[in-house]
């Protein structure tokens, strides 16, 4: 399988006045095309960090953080963002959408500035939402609007969809929902996805578990056969 | 030991240092308007009522053609007056070593001894002794303008007779604080003085021994000023009487009165435009703070403070700004107030001004900036702290937006963001829109007092008034003396005047001013319609000036009833053929032959208009100096010059001082409303930078905004700025004087390009925090 991220010794550290803290200390891992996987870990074990590395969000202290070849640690501020359009679907453990917009917007405000989108009703209706897709975020419930912002994410068919506390804000009942959407566009897809959560119930969805601590990875565990969210409950 | 809650209140002021500073600026705009205007005027007033207590200011003036002295006596037992003042004024033409212009100016006699009315505050040297002849004073302006020092000489024409005097003293005198040559638009120091000399050597010259040509006198409390006058007029009348009047048509006292009008009229109008759009501001900075503090508030109130508590403290956050504000504004209004104070006394010759802030003005600023801070914030502040802990401490629900029904299908998305964000807040898109229409608007106004003046001196002194000298005759005389004055070196041409003064009346009301005779088809002085075009003189009948006729209520057709005060007194019915658009002074004009006529005299003149070759104009100076019936010349081009001089020096600080108020609107405005744009959607700039959008499209998001808010701003300060300079103009029409109403297009466009580089400065600040929004932070945290 060919790997769409290759980390090696991702360091991370903020200087916090006069104490130094270690966020990564030494992160190798792959993430391969159509994966998915699941980072687990307690709050401060690194993977938020690690998430907005491999999505050009932060910089890493040290290392190197291949992206298809393309080192991103080394990139520019400019290619970070060209980077982010075109490769890479965010969620975000608040959906983060832009409350003027309706859900078709919200995800038209992606496929308008990315090469070669589906379309924006295409996504919404792939998260079961065709007939909220004129809704405005206010008239949307929690869970409507974490669908809306995975197909924001995705309508723009990206190599990656790096999902942070997909469902760290919502029920469980909810959360599942949520997750099916994201397994569904997962497999439909073929988008390497990356999820983090502190939640271990949520990692039988996954192909490959990633188990963080003390910004390290402390093992890797291999689902033979990855869950339906839809058998998961919390 | 600072509270818990003070550390807070300026960590959060220091946070929002940005808009704390704007604010502060805006508010300080306002008060420092408002102390500059209602400091002057009070240490004017206080300055006026001072100066006519001390050196007596009369209460009643009049002016004849000669009378003896015991006519004096006659007026003083008019029941009414108390006391009474006869003296002898003459016109005189003044010559300065090495000073080639025509100098006017007035001697005043003085009386033995002390004097009952209008005392003289000595600037410099002594009075003239008794008995000394030669002795005179100057005016302190015309001392200052030709740096006279006590001991200099003048030689003085005085009814065709040339003296030399000795200057042995400056001084001022109430009754001159404006000092204004006949004829002339602003006091021009150069050229016109006033000269102070004993009574009997001035009555000699002008053959006036035991005679008086100018009385005033003060009134019995209780006494009424028309009373006294109609009884002075019927006692003068059969001496040339010109007609008596009280202090509110003494020509210094009414200047005064005009400039008092305008400083009120700028203590009120500037404040309440600034204050309102400072209130605006505050209201739109803590109405923001309190919802990114609705969480911290709500924990407060958990941990048991009370809502009047944490009132109080947001009334002190605000209290902080207004008091920052208030007292930049009383520094900077102080400031401008003791400049503004020496124009005035450059304008007008007090004897002295003690320019000072009184207490009341300072209360008053407090007061008004807290008011309007009040109003601004205090219902928000009161919503918000009284919301219930519970509610305040769950997250807020995505703000509720409607689609814009101003929004086209093929909008981008970054696009409808930018209308339906605006057309989620009406209320504060529209006060965004008239803050910075206001400040368009103040800029015209800045703008517009330059175009009347330039406009003002283009009509009058290249439209109408196309003479290069004015000369006017001490008596009427006889136009074939006007032979005499052709044949001097240099003049091309000469057209003679006759001015006497007339009351007008019509239905109940009266006025008294100048009826002007001129020649019919005249080259030199023209009459003008508001387009300026050429009126022509009907061969009976009058124009008036455009003001006369308003203030009188007649309009062209109607018959007005004219008397004239000297001569022969004539009364007689006169059809008002037309009005003539003039700026300073209101007149009366009509065919020189028919006024003649009218006075039952021949063919005179009191004056000529002369055209010359300037070439020549010194000699001429030095021959017309002895002519003597030639009691005064008046240069146009000096005129022009002095003109220019006295308005340059105001237009300029006002247009200064207007720039920068203006601008400071403008900044504000624009700068407090893309800030709070900034922080109300900082997360959803940032959401759109994470998902891949480059700095330029979150900008467009965020300043595109703006760019609507401004452009649509713009038209409407240009519509405001057109209406307030419209109302400048019509609230600033006084007998006196009327400002044109001329906005040149060059005006509007500086406005507009003001503002526009405001924007452009303020978008330029903010536009730099959006490159460093945290992408990360801005994640994690919900709002």
């Amino acid at each position: 399988m060919e790997a769409v991220f290759a980390a090696r010794a991702v360091t991370k550290f903020y200087d916090m006045g006069e104490v130094r803290v270690h966020a990564l200390r030494g992160v190798d891992i792959e993430l391969y095309s159509g994966e998915m996987m699941v980072l687990l870990g307690p709050s401060g074990s690194g993977k938020s960090t690690l998430l907005n590395i491999l999505g050009g969000l932060d910089r890493a202290s040290g290392g190197s953080v291949l992206y298809r070849g393309f080192d991103i640690t080394a990139a520019k501020d400019r290619e970070l963002t060209q980077y982010r359009r075109r490769h890479v679907g965010f969620v975000f453990q608040f959906y983060n959408l832009i409350p003027s917009l309706t859900a078709l917007e919200n995800v038209a405000a992606v496929t308008e500035i990315a090469e070669n989108p589906m379309k924006p009703a295409e996504a919404l209706e792939l998260v079961g939402l065709a007939d909220r897709m004129h809704h405005f975020p206010s008239q949307l419930s929690g869970g409507q609007q974490q669908r809306v912002a995975i197909a924001r994410a995705i309508a723009k068919r990206p190599s990656v969809l790096l999902c942070d506390e997909p469902t760290g804000a919502l029920d469980s009942e909810t959360g599942i929902v949520v997750l099916e959407a994201i397994d569904k566009v997962n497999r439909e897809l073929g988008a390497a996805t990356a999820v983090i959560t502190h939640n271990a119930d949520i990692a039988g969805m996954a192909d490959r578990v990633i188990h963080m601590s003390n910004g390290g990875v402390s093992h890797v565990e291999l689902n033979a056969n990855r869950r339906n969210p839809r058998e998961l409950h919390w | 030991m600072l509270r818990a809650l003070d550390r807070k209140l300026f960590r959060d002021l220091w946070a929002v240092r940005g808009q704390v500073i704007a604010i502060s600026c805006v508010l300080a705009g306002g008060i420092a308007t408002y102390v500059m205007s209602a400091s002057t005027l009070e240490s004017l007033q206080q300055t006026q009522s001072r100066m006519y207590r001390e050196f007596r200011f009369p209460e009643l003036f009049a002016g004849l053609k000669q009378a003896p002295l015991s006519v004096a006596t006659r007026v003083a037992a008019v029941p009414g007056i108390a006391a009474v003042e006869a003296r002898v004024v003459a016109p005189a033409n003044i010559e300065l070593a090495g000073y080639g212009q025509p100098v006017s100016g007035q001697v005043v006699g003085l009386p033995l001894g002390a004097g009952r009315f209008n005392l003289l505050h000595l600037h410099a040297g002594r009075m003239p002794e008794p008995g000394r002849d030669k002795e005179a004073l100057v005016s302190d302006g015309f001392a200052k303008a030709h740096q006279l020092q006590p001991g200099f000489e003048l030689a003085v024409t005085i009814n065709g007779r040339k003296q030399r005097l000795v200057v042995v003293g400056v001084a001022s005198s109430p009754e001159f604080t404006y000092q204004l040559a006949p004829g002339s638009i602003v006091p021009d120091f150069k050229t016109y003085c006033i000269l102070w000399m004993n009574a009997a050597p001035l009555e000699g010259s002008f053959n006036m021994t035991g005679a008086f040509n100018q009385l005033a006198a003060s009134l019995e409390r209780g006494a009424r000023v028309e009373d006294a006058v109609q009884a002075v007029d019927a006692i003068l009348r059969t001496y040339g009487g010109l007609g008596a009047h009280g202090r509110k048509d003494q020509i210094s006292h009414r200047f005064l009165a005009e400039e008092f009008k305008q400083l009120e009229m700028m203590a009120t109008l500037f404040p309440a435009i600034f204050l309102s759009v400072a209130g605006f501001l505050l209201n739109v900075v803590v109405g923001r703070l309190m919802a990114t503090q609705r969480g911290q508030i709500a924990t407060l109130k958990a941990f048991g403070y009370t809502t009047g508590a944490i009132v109080w403290h947001f009334v002190k956050f605000t209290a902080v700004i207004v008091t920052i504000g208030t007292l930049l504004g009383i520094a900077g209004g102080a400031w401008m107030g003791s400049g503004m104070s020496r124009l005035y006394m450059d304008v007008y010759r007090f004897p002295y001004l003690e320019y000072s802030i009184g207490g009341g003005v300072v209360a008053m600023s407090f007061a008004v900036s807290l008011a309007a801070a009040g109003v601004g914030t205090l219902f928000s502040v009161l919503k918000s702290a009284a919301e219930s802990p519970a509610v305040a401490m769950q997250p807020a629900n995505p703000g509720k937006y409607r689609r814009s029904f101003l929004e086209m299908p093929w909008f981008s998305q970054p696009s409808r963001m930018i209308v339906r964000n605006l057309e989620r807040r009406p209320v504060k898109s529209l006060l965004s829109i008239g803050g910075v229409a206001m400040s368009t608007a103040i800029l015209i106004l800045g703008g517009f007092w330059g175009d009347a003046v330039d406009y003002m001196v283009f009509a009058q002194l290249r439209r109408a008034q196309l003479d290069d000298l004015t000369v006017t005759f001490f008596t009427p005389v006889s136009t074939r003396g006007l032979h005499s004055l052709r044949s001097l070196p240099g003049v091309t041409y000469a057209e003679p005047t006759r001015s006497v003064a007339a009351r007008f009346r019509f239905a109940q009301r009266t006025y008294r001013t100048a009826l002007q005779g001129m020649e019919p088809e005249g080259q030199l002085r023209r009459l003008l319609d508001a387009k300026l075009g050429r009126v022509e003189l009907p061969p009976e009948g009058i124009l008036l000036t455009d003001h006369l006729a308003t203030m009188l209520g007649v309009k062209p057709g109607d018959t007005v009833t004219v008397e004239l005060l000297e001569g022969s007194r004539a009364v007689r019915q006169v059809a008002v053929a037309g009005v003539v658009s003039e700026y300073i002074g209101v007149t009366a004009y009509m065919r020189r032959d028919a006024l003649n006529r009218f006075l039952r005299e021949g063919d005179v003149a009191t004056g000529a208009y002369l055209a010359v070759d300037p070439p020549a104009m010194p000699e001429l100076y030095q021959r017309l100096k002895r002519v003597p019936a030639v009691a005064g010349v008046a240069a146009r081009a000096q005129a022009l010059k002095s003109f220019y001089e006295t308005l340059a020096a105001q237009m300029l600080t006002f247009a200064f001082f207007n720039t920068l108020l203006a601008s400071t609107i403008a900044i504000g405005v624009v700068y407090n409303t893309v800030r709070i744009s900034l922080s109300e959607r900082g997360r959803e700039l940032a959401s759109l930078r994470v998902l891949g959008y480059t700095r330029g499209e979150v900008s467009y998001i965020l300043l595109g905004e703006l760019t609507v808010l401004v452009f649509l701003a713009i038209p409407v300060g240009l519509v405001m700025g057109h209406g307030l300079a419209y109302f400048m103009a019509m609230s600033a029409q006084t007998e006196l004087f009327r400002i044109p109403f001329v906005v040149r297009p060059s005006t509007y466009a500086m406005a507009a390009l003001v503002v526009a580089l405001a924007t452009a400065g303020s978008a330029f600040l903010v536009g730099r925090k959006i490159n460093h929004l945290d992408l990360v932070e801005v994640l994690k945290a919900r709002e």
